[in-house]
């Protein structure tokens, strides 16, 4: 039933992953494959597009939190960008906005990662 | 009683035997012309006999005897009595003196020596008839009977052809008999069955026994036959039992003689006969192991080692597919090993031997029968160009020949055996090892299913308990007092859930509700869960701020979630005197709040457990109060209930919002069945696939109006 796809893409040394459809239990692994395939040859600069994302479950959110603890530590990121009102009001109701910059746009993601100052996130409610 | 009877029959045979020898005594002293004389003397020795006879055909003991070890008990007999015989021959006595067709023992040793003699060649012609019947009845057939009762009633008749006979005389009918009794013999000698069942070395053995036995009843056909002291103390002490002795001897040199030509003729189909013999036990021997073996290891070993055994192979293995039995799920391969495909067992062959053999992964013996599903044999890997990794180290394998295991559900393995020879493997030996691998296939997909219903069953059973243990954490019943309603309801979406509430009595008039959720599903969601209780259990009577519970909480978690757990959940503490509620929301679902003013939701600031170990979380947690008025409702609820889905479609907060709405004049049930039933009947049939909790407090008011 539940459908979900990931798709990486570089821009400007920065790997971005566009998240499709429902990211719950069952999906969450797919997700974890393509942050491990990241790690695993030191990408760190992580931008997760959840413009076509429906749905997130709890054990999606899960997910991020495996890996943000490993990217920081070695000086990148994890940013999240073009969510739905819906979705976001789920990552909001767990104060994730408080953990992750999260974008309207990915590029202003992007452009965070050269520049700090240049974009700011959406601040929590 | 079987004792007391031989016993009883034996004593009578020798009292018997002693009666003739006391008549031969007297008679060789006294001129005894008494009518019928001889007759009594034959009766004694016929009577003598007879109890011999049915002490020794009525044992069954010997039946269990096999073939090989009646030739050797008869060899061995049949040699004493051949040197008996000689020996009696060349002892010095005085023999018999000749009058009249008469013979008359000229000394006692010649009369009492002769007696016992006599008596040692009666009873040794019965044991051989004893055995040669025990031989031939081996397997009955029609006509087997018949004859072998043809034969003794020619002996009989033989004998009593000459009863009444001086010792030395002779006659037309007595050679008729006799004529007759060889052919009978002959018709008996024909009877083999048991030379066909004995092993190659057994027939070999055999063959050298039937010469031998040959030879002795040759030997003792001489013996008797010769006009000497052995044959005129038989002649003298019983002319049937002489005839009857002779009789037994020539039956026994022809039946031994066809026994030692037959076995000559077994002995080239010895081999393939032995193999076919060894293929249809094993085959057998495998069938009863399916339905018995249920450990999987000792049933390939068995099927491995079978096999080997079967096709006198030098080396057996068996391959197993280890993808298509475990529906794709992602398991750990020994790195060694070609992904998909485990050596379970093997015989008289190492790892290295068989991975050299393959040459690699991408082998060419698996390849081509999982193409083909069929055997493949090979029956010289040195001049075989599909072998040309073989060519530098020179193996002892010369031909090998690998079958595919087919089960129902596909293949799920291959069968090797090797021999050390080129061209090793006859058409016979692949039939087998064919026949061997279909029982294979069925014994271990038996197997296999078995271990699984066993497993599933044992899941199901462990689920159950959890699921039980699960529903213990729940409260049992709500907490009821006169200022307040509440009804709860939590349903997990699978066995085990990770949705959680309770109610913890603080105080005689403080009341905590929690309400939580902890990320994920079934079991490890229900281990955190239990947790929390436990947490919330020990921590409740330690803080009088919610907030400050939860930035314990969240100390105590953090340090134990793994990293990619949490827990979501709401914390309320009612004074039931004073109606003031103080809750926090650790990014829990808000608060769905109803009263006369507005129907709304609480959403109080704050993460969720376990996401920080930091300030971060404090910093976020903020604690909402508020005054709680009659007729005043909260829903408190996890995210099952707006996420309920339906075609793609949410539940929703607002829809939520609206049934509260409608329905919050009701009872605390009443709330609790709207919410539920509009629910249910937004997504209809859909299955739910979140836990759903709800726990409706519905305030009536303070019993006593506040100091």
């Amino acid at each position: 039933m539940s459908d979900f796809r990931v798709a990486l893409r570089q821009q400007d040394s920065i790997n971005v992953l566009e998240l499709k459809g429902y990211l719950d239990a069952h999906t969450a692994p797919k997700l974890e494959e393509a942050l491990q395939g990241l790690l695993s040859t030191s990408r760190y600069n992580i931008v997760i597009n959840c413009r076509d994302l429906s749905y997130i479950s709890s054990a999606g959110l899960g997910v991020f939190m495996a890996f943000i603890e490993e990217v920081r530590k070695n000086n990148g990121d994890i940013k999240l960008t073009n969510m739905s009102p819906k979705v976001y009001n789920v990552f909001d109701l767990l104060g994730f906005p408080l953990l992750y910059e999260i974008f309207k746009e990915e590029h202003e993601a992007v452009t965070r990662f050269f520049d700090k100052g240049k974009a700011t996130p959406i601040t929590p409610r | 009683m079987i004792k007391l009877r031989r016993f009883l029959f034996i004593g009578g045979a020798f009292l018997l035997l002693l009666v003739k020898f006391t008549i031969d005594v007297i008679s060789k002293n006294v001129e005894l012309e008494v009518g019928g004389l001889t007759l009594i003397r034959e009766a004694t020795v016929a009577g003598a006999f007879l109890l011999v006879a049915l002490t020794m055909f009525g044992s069954t003991k010997s039946r269990e005897q096999t073939p090989m070890r009646r030739l050797g008990v008869l060899l061995v007999a049949s040699y004493g009595m051949l040197f008996i015989g000689i020996a009696f021959n060349a002892i010095a006595i005085q023999g018999f003196d000749r009058k009249n067709l008469s013979l008359l023992p000229l000394d006692y040793p010649t009369l009492f020596l002769g007696s016992i003699v006599s008596v040692l060649f009666g009873v040794y012609s019965l044991l051989t008839l004893k055995f040669l019947k025990d031989l031939i009845f081996y397997q009955r057939r029609r006509g087997t009977q018949r004859n072998f009762v043809l034969l003794l009633g020619a002996m009989i008749c033989a004998g009593g052809s000459v009863v009444m006979l001086r010792p030395l005389d002779s006659s037309v009918v007595t050679t008729i008999i006799l004529a007759l009794t060889v052919v009978f013999a002959i018709m008996n000698s024909f009877r083999l069955p048991w030379i066909v069942y004995l092993s190659k070395r057994e027939k070999l053995i055999a063959l050298v026994y039937g010469f031998l036995l040959f030879c002795a009843f040759t030997g003792m056909d001489v013996a008797l036959a010769m006009d000497s002291n052995l044959r005129h103390s038989l002649l003298y002490y019983s002319y049937p039992l002489r005839e009857w002795v002779q009789l037994s001897v020539l039956s026994g040199n022809i039946y031994f003689g066809m026994a030692f030509i037959s076995t000559l003729f077994h002995l080239p189909t010895a081999e393939a006969f032995e193999r076919k013999r060894s293929e249809v036990t094993s085959l057998h021997n495998l069938s009863r192991l399916i339905t018995r073996v249920l450990d999987f290891k000792e049933l390939t070993e068995t099927v491995t080692s079978m096999t080997q055994q079967v096709c006198e192979a030098k080396s057996c293995w068996l391959e197993l597919l280890t993808v298509e039995a475990t529906s794709g799920s992602e398991i750990e391969h020994d790195p060694h090993q070609p992904v998909g495909i485990q050596t379970v067992a093997r015989m008289n062959i190492s790892m290295e031997e068989i991975e050299q053999l393959h040459g690699g992964q991408d082998s060419f013996l698996r390849r081509e029968v999982l193409a083909r599903r069929g055997p493949v044999v090979v029956d010289d890997i040195q001049r075989d160009k599909r072998f040309q990794h073989l060519k530098k180290v020179k193996g002892p394998v010369a031909s090998i020949v690998v079958m595919p295991l087919i089960s129902h559900s596909g293949l799920i393995g291959l069968l090797y055996a090797t021999k050390g020879t080129a061209y090793g493997f006859l058409k016979d030996d692949i039939d087998v090892i064919a026949a061997f691998a279909d029982q294979a296939a069925i014994a271990l997909e038996n197997s296999r299913l078995i271990h699984e219903s066993i497993e599933r069953e044992r899941l199901i059973r462990e689920m159950m308990l959890a699921q039980e243990m699960q529903r213990k954490l729940l409260p049992q019943t709500v907490p009821a007092h006169p200022s307040f309603e509440i009804d709860a309801l939590s349903t997990p979406a699978f066995e085990v859930g990770g949705d959680y509430y309770d109610f913890v009595h603080l105080s005689e008039d403080r009341l905590g509700i929690v309400v939580g959720d902890v990320s994920g599903k079934g079991v490890p969601a229900a281990f955190y869960m239990s947790e929390v209780k436990g947490i919330f259990q020990s921590l409740s009577s330690l803080y009088a701020s919610p907030r400050d519970l939860l930035i314990r909480a969240n100390e105590i978690l953090a340090g134990t979630v793994d990293r990619h757990s949490f827990v979501s959940l709401l914390f309320a503490v009612v004074e039931l005197q004073t109606g003031k509620m103080t809750m926090a929301r650790a990014g829990h679902c808000p608060l769905l709040f109803a009263s006369d003013e507005a129907v709304e939701y609480i959403r109080p600031g704050g993460m969720g457990l376990g996401l920080s170990k930091e300030q971060v979380f404090s910093d976020s947690l903020e604690e909402h109060t508020m005054a709680l008025r009659p007729g005043d409702v909260c829903v408190f609820y996890t995210d099952g209930v707006p996420e309920a889905m339906h075609e793609n479609e949410e539940f929703g907060y607002e829809r939520l919002l609206a049934v509260a709405r409608d329905v919050r004049a009701g009872t605390a049930p009443e709330i609790k069945n709207a919410v539920l039933s509009s629910l249910h009947g937004f997504v209809r049939n859909t299955m739910n696939h979140d836990d759903i909790t709800l726990v409706v407090l519905k305030w009536k008011g303070c019993e006593r109006s506040p100091a």
